[in-house]
């Protein structure tokens, strides 16, 4: 599969490693001059010296043929202007762009850029998830919500400590998927027993989320419309 | 007539004074502070200092009334950005872009931007001088 990656920094220069070591064939688009040569001597890959949004550097890039585009150079117009070039210029299958600013997401995604991550996002979500000591989390996002994986703490004030996966009451939209206990994982049957410590992974929406935190966390009535 | 200047360099500073002094409303958008300073106290416009494209500080400089955008700043990226945010998003009626490097030129028409390319211009005008000497 050919990919192109436009932007050498930290970002760039370890996706292209990642990718060249999983045998993709790569090529890395990079404006400055010092940073493409101590990135060649690093690795063995194809390297392009050039403005990652003319239309000629890419041509030179193979865009033609390329499967996968990330944009992930340090600014956000860069990106955003690589990803649309990528996509009406040159109909190319898959663009991803870095979005430095969280702020920017929206833009993105109102531009009609296919897929954005961005790594200021990520990491205080990460240290969100770790302050967050809620007995009901969300652990992972999909498709911007359709589709949430939660991971349930068992400690000896759960409802569902000593249940077995049978008799818990779930709401519909929910489907009990792996049980965690002691670093082991479990694929958990009607049969499964919850015990204490345990960590219980849960396929779900949001909304259905937030009805199971609240059955969890207060003494309401189970999952309340 | 309401209109909206992203960047207030030589070019986006002269037409905001212009048009303002014409009696058009303006609005005139830089990141940098310094740079809306040099339009001096005689400018009876809505400055706003922020990210071009961020959609508050648009929003801030009534880009949903705007009748007209236009993208002045020396970074091609952000005039194409700022365009495509204010044809996308806000749907603006009219927006030309400022062409800097000649060669984006291609850039900027592949996604449908009108523009004005100031080095092609120079080049045209020089260009007819000396031949009118010539002749």
């Amino acid at each position: 599969m050919k990919s192109i990656i436009i932007g050498g920094g930290k970002i760039g220069s370890n996706l292209l490693k990642t990718l060249k070591e999983r045998g993709y064939d790569v090529t890395l688009i990079e404006k400055n001059e010092e940073i493409c040569r101590k990135i060649a001597n690093d690795i063995e890959a194809d390297i392009i010296c050039g403005d990652g949004t003319d239309l000629d550097v890419l041509h030179d890039a193979g865009i033609k043929n390329a499967d996968l585009l990330a944009a992930v150079t340090g600014k956000d117009e860069e990106n955003l202007v690589i990803c649309q070039i990528a996509k009406m210029e040159f109909q190319i299958k898959k663009s991803i762009a870095r979005v430095n600013n969280p702020k920017n997401i929206a833009m993105f995604n109102a531009l009609g850029v296919d897929q954005t991550v961005c790594s200021t996002e990520v990491i205080a979500n990460l240290i969100e998830y770790e302050f967050d000591r809620d007995i009901c989390k969300i652990v992972q996002t999909f498709d911007r919500g359709e589709m949430v994986l939660i991971e349930v703490t068992i400690n000896e004030n759960n409802r569902w400590l000593n249940c077995f996966i049978k008799d818990l009451k779930l709401p519909a939209e929910c489907v009990v998927a792996s049980i965690l206990r002691n670093g082991q994982s479990l694929y958990a049957r009607g049969d499964t027993q919850i015990l204490l410590d345990d960590r219980v992974y849960l396929i779900t929406n949001h909304a259905t989320f937030l009805k199971i935190k609240n059955y969890l966390q207060s003494g309401g009535i189970p999952y309340a419309k | 007539m309401y209109i909206t200047i992203v960047g207030c360099g030589r070019l986006g500073s002269m037409l905001a004074e212009n048009l303002a002094n014409n009696g058009y409303d303006i609005a005139i958008i830089d990141r940098n502070a310094k740079n809306l300073e040099t339009l001096g106290s005689g400018f009876n416009g809505l400055r706003v200092k922020g990210v071009e494209f961020d959609n508050d500080v648009l929003i801030d400089a009534g880009i949903k009334q705007a009748d007209c955008l236009i993208a002045a700043t020396p970074f091609d990226n952000i005039n194409i950005t700022v365009a495509l945010v204010a044809k996308k998003i806000f749907s603006v009626p009219r927006i030309i872009a400022k062409i800097n490097d000649p060669q984006k030129k291609r850039v900027y028409d592949s996604l449908a931007i009108e523009t004005i390319n100031p080095t092609e211009l120079s080049a045209y005008i020089l260009k007819t001088r000396i031949e009118e000497k010539l002749k």
